[in-house]
C-alpha cells in the first residue's frame, strides 16, 4: 500500500483549504480538504468516450486489491469510459516509469497513479502533462507539481492523530514502542514525524522505535525481542495496524496483557480487539483509515477534468478514526484478517473478492 | 592441534553464536533470559528448517533461489486448506509438500537434465511461485490455521519450543542423511567435483535432482511453521528468506563451490542471524545498521572459511 514515498511537501502549498462535502455514495463520513486552488476547465476538456489508464506500482497486497475492485468497479458504472487499463509496476520504479511512458504513447485520456517512488515518475507525468494528457497520482505524493490533480491522506497527520489518541489512552504517561513499515518509507517517517509532535511536552517515553514492514510475523517477531528488553510497555504506536496485531501477538504469546494500540483499518487489528477487550481490561485500538475508495476518487476527478470541470489541485481526505466506541460499525467478522474496512465494497463484493 | 583445525573440528560458527550470545548478555542482560533464549530458538526454527534445505542445494555445488516463493505458496495454501469451517489439517499440510515436491523436481529437472544455471533456474521458479500465488488468491489471502496445528509454532514441550524441537529433529535427520548414508556421501561427492563423481559410477543427474527435491521439501517445512507461529496467510511472507537461508547456510561454513560443509554449520548460521536480529532489535539498532551487519558478517564469514581451507591445503601439500 504505501512504499518509497517522498515526504509530503505540498501539504503547505498555497492556497486556502476548504471544506468540501464527501462524495454521497462512497460508505464512509470522511471528509477532503482541497488546497491549491482550483484547475482543469476548458484546458483538460476532452470528448468521450475516454481510455483511462491506471499505473498501479505494485499489487498483491489486500489493500492494493481493494483498491484496484472498487476502480474497476467504479469504472463499470460510467459509461463514457470506454477502456481502463491497468499495469502493475511490480513494484519496480524502472517500470513504472516505463508503464506510465507506454500508456501516453497508447494516447490514453488520463492518467491514474500510485507511484513507486514520487520523485521517479515525476518526469514521466510531467511529459504525459505535457501532452495534454489528464494525470492523477493518488494515495501516495509525486514531486513537484506537473500532474494535474492529487487525492491522498495525510500520514504526517496521520501520526499525529493516532499519537494524540494513544497519549490519552495512557493518560500521557507510559512507556510504548513505535513499529513502523518498510525500512526507509516516507509515508512511516512522515507519519512518525507527526506522532512525535503529538507525545512532545508528555511523559510518554519511546523505548523503542523499528520497522516491522507492515507485516504481522515481522511485528511479532521484533516485538517479541522488545518484550525481553523492556519489562514495561503500556502502549503501541503503529502506522499500520498489521503491525499492532502482530504486536499484540506477541504480547499474547508472552503471556503479557494487551495494551493500547494504533494502526490503520485493517480487519485483523479488529478481529483481536473484538475477541480479547473483554478479558484485556487495558487492551484498546485506534485505527485510522486508509480508504480503499481512494482510487473511485481519483477516477472522478479525473473525469470531472476531462468533462471541463474545475477540481482542486489536491484533495486530502481525511480518513475514519475507528475507536472501541464504533468499531462494532466496521469490523468484518466474516471476512479475513487482511479486510482493509474502509471501503466502498459491499459485503457481497468483499466475499467474492476474498473468496 | 591448530587453531584452525580447533575451528574446523567445533565449527567456527558456534564459537561466533556463543561468542556473540555473551556479548550482547553484556550489552542487554535481556538477552541471557531463559524467554528470551527460547523466544530465539522458536524464532529460528523457521530460517533453520528453511536453511537446512538450501543446505542440500549448496552442497551439490547449487543455489535454490526458489525457497522465499514455496514458503510463501506453502502459507498461502496451508491457510486456504486449514481456515474456516470443514478445514482440514492434513490436507493444509499435504498440498504444500506435494507441491513443494514438484517444484523441486523441476527446479532439479532445469539444472541436472536441461543444464540450466542453478541461479536462473530457481529465480525463475520463484517468481513463478510469487506469480502462481497471486494469481491463486487473486491478491486477496483468505483463510488461517486449527488450533492444534497453530501449537507447532506457537507451543512448547516441556517448556521447550515445537518449533525448536521440530527442527533440532529435521536437523538430526539431515545429518545422519548426509553423513551415515551412501546417498550422502555421493552427494558430497558430486558437490566436490561432478565429473569425477560420474567417473565413480555414482548416478549424478538423480542425485542432483534429490538435491532440489530436498531443499523445496524443507522450505515448505520451515513455511508450515512460519504459517502455524502466525496463524494468517500473507504474500510476500517468504521473501525474508531469500537472502537469510543462503546466509546461514554461508555463515554456518558450507562452501559455495559445493562439496564442502554440513548440517551442523548450518544450524549455526540460521541461529546466528536470528541472534543477531534479536540482540539489535533490541538494542534499538536501525534496519540498516542489521542489514549492514549480516552483510559484514557473511562477507567475513566467506573470507574465515577461505583461510581455513588455505591453511588446510598448505598442509596437506607439506
Amino acid at each position: 500500500m504505501m512504499k518509497s514515498m517522498p515526504r509530503r511537501t505540498l501539504l503547505g502549498a498555497a492556497g486556502a483549504l476548504v471544506a468540501m462535502p464527501a462524495f454521497a455514495d462512497v460508505i464512509s463520513s470522511a471528509k477532503m480538504t482541497a488546497s491549491g486552488g482550483m484547475v482543469g476547465g476548458a484546458a483538460t476538456k476532452k470528448k468521450p468516450p475516454y481510455r483511462i489508464g491506471f499505473s498501479n506500482g505494485f499489487s498483491g497486497n489486500t489493500w492494493r486489491t481493494e483498491m484496484l475492485a472498487s476502480l474497476r468497479n467504479e469504472a463499470s458504472h460510467h459509461p463514457e469510459i470506454k477502456q481502463l487499463i491497468v499495469i502493475d509496476g511490480q513494484g519496480s520504479i524502472t517500470k513504472q516509469v516505463h508503464d506510465i511512458q507506454n500508456l501516453a504513447a497508447q494516447e490514453v485520456d488520463a492518467i491514474l497513479c500510485i507511484a513507486n517512488s514520487g520523485t521517479a515518475v515525476a518526469p514521466a507525468l510531467r511529459t504525459a502533462n505535457r501532452e495534454g494528457i489528464v494525470t492523477v497520482p493518488f494515495n501516495l505524493p509525486v514531486s513537484g507539481t506537473e500532474w494535474t490533480a492529487y487525492t491522498g491522506t495525510d500520514p504526517s497527520n496521520k501520526g499525529y492523530v493516532l499519537a494524540k489518541w494513544l497519549r490519552g489512552a495512557l493518560n500521557g504517561e507510559g512507556k510504548i514502542i513505535a513499529l513502523g513499515g518498510i525500512p526507509g518509507n516516507s509515508y512511516t517517517a512522515a507519519a512518525w514525524a507527526g506522532a512525535q509532535k503529538a507525545f512532545a511536552g508528555s511523559k510518554i517515553e519511546v523505548l523503542a522505535f523499528k520497522d516491522a514492514f507492515w507485516e504481522e510475523d515481522k511485528a511479532k517477531v521484533v516485538t517479541a525481542d522488545l518484550l525481553a528488553a523492556y519489562p514495561q510497555i503500556d502502549g503501541i504506536w503503529a502506522d499500520g495496524a498489521q503491525d499492532g496485531a502482530g504486536a499484540e501477538l506477541a504480547l499474547l504469546a508472552a503471556h503479557r496483557p494487551l495494551v493500547p494500540v494504533t494502526g490503520d483499518d485493517y480487519n485483523g487489528l479488529l478481529k483481536l480487539y473484538a475477541r480479547y477487550h473483554a478479558s484485556e481490561p487495558k487492551f484498546d485500538i485506534a485505527e485510522l483509515s486508509e480508504p480503499t475508495w481512494e482510487s473511485v476518487v481519483a477516477l472522478r476527478l479525473a473525469l470531472k477534468l476531462l468533462q471541463g470541470e474545475q477540481v482542486p489541485k489536491e484533495t486530502i481526505i481525511t480518513p475514519q478514526l475507528i475507536t472501541s466506541a464504533n468499531y462494532s460499525q466496521y469490523i468484518k467478522a466474516d471476512l479475513p484478517d487482511g479486510v482493509y474496512v474502509d471501503t466502498n465494497l459491499t459485503e457481497a463484493q468483499l466475499k467474492t473478492l476474498f473468496g | 592441534m591448530s587453531v584452525w583445525t580447533f575451528l574446523r573440528r567445533i565449527g567456527s560458527v558456534w564459537i561466533a553464536v556463543i561468542a556473540l550470545y555473551l556479548l550482547s548478555g553484556l550489552a542487554s542482560p535481556a538477552m541471557l533470559t531463559l524467554h528470551q533464549l527460547l523466544n530465539v530458538l522458536q524464532v529460528a526454527a523457521f530460517l533453520g528448517v528453511v536453511s537446512l534445505g538450501e543446505t542440500f542445494a549448496l552442497l551439490v555445488a547449487g543455489i535454490d533461489l526458489s525457497v522465499a516463493g514455496v514458503v510463501t505458496m506453502t502459507n498461502i495454501l496451508a491457510t486456504a486448506f486449514m481456515g474456516g469451517h470443514g478445514g482440514s489439517v492434513a490436507l493444509g499440510v499435504a498440498v504444500p509438500l506435494a507441491v513443494a515436491a514438484i517444484v523441486g523436481m523441476i527446479n532439479g529437472l532445469l539444472v541436472a537434465i536441461v543444464g540450466i544455471t542453478p541461479l536462473i533456474a530457481t529465480l525463475g521458479s520463484n517468481a513463478v511461485l510469487y506469480g502462481g500465488a497471486l494469481l491463486y488468491t487473486g491478491g486477496a489471502p483468505h483463510g488461517g490455521t486449527q488450533p492444534g496445528f497453530a501449537a507447532l509454532g506457537q507451543g512448547s514441550v516441556g517448556g521447550l519450543p515445537a518449533s525448536m524441537l521440530i527442527w533440532f529433529a529435521i536437523a538430526l535427520a539431515c545429518t545422519v542423511l548426509l553423513r551415515h548414508t551412501v546417498y550422502g556421501r555421493r552427494l558430497y561427492a558430486i558437490g566436490a567435483n561432478a565429473r569425477a563423481a560420474r567417473f565413480t559410477g555414482i548416478a549424478v543427474r538423480p542425485i542432483l535432482v534429490s538435491a532440489y527435491v530436498a531443499s523445496s521439501l524443507l522450505a515448505a517445512m520451515g513455511g508450515l511453521l512460519l504459517t502455524a507461529y502466525i496463524g494468517q496467510p500473507a504474500l510476500g511472507i517468504g521473501d525474508q528468506f531469500l537472502f537469510t537461508s543462503i546466509a546461514a547456510v554461508v555463515v554456518g561454513g558450507t562452501a559455495l563451490t559445493g562439496g564442502v560443509g554440513g548440517v551442523g554449520g548450518t544450524v549455526g548460521g540460521a541461529l546466528l542471524i536470528t541472534e543477531l536480529n534479536s540482540i539489535t532489535d533490541i538494542l534499538r539498532v536501525s534496519t540498516g545498521v542489521q542489514y549492514l551487519v549480516q552483510g559484514s558478517i557473511i562477507a567475513l564469514s566467506v573470507l574465515l572459511y577461505r583461510s581455513i581451507d588455505r591453511a588446510r591445503r598448505t598442509r596437506e601439500t607439506m
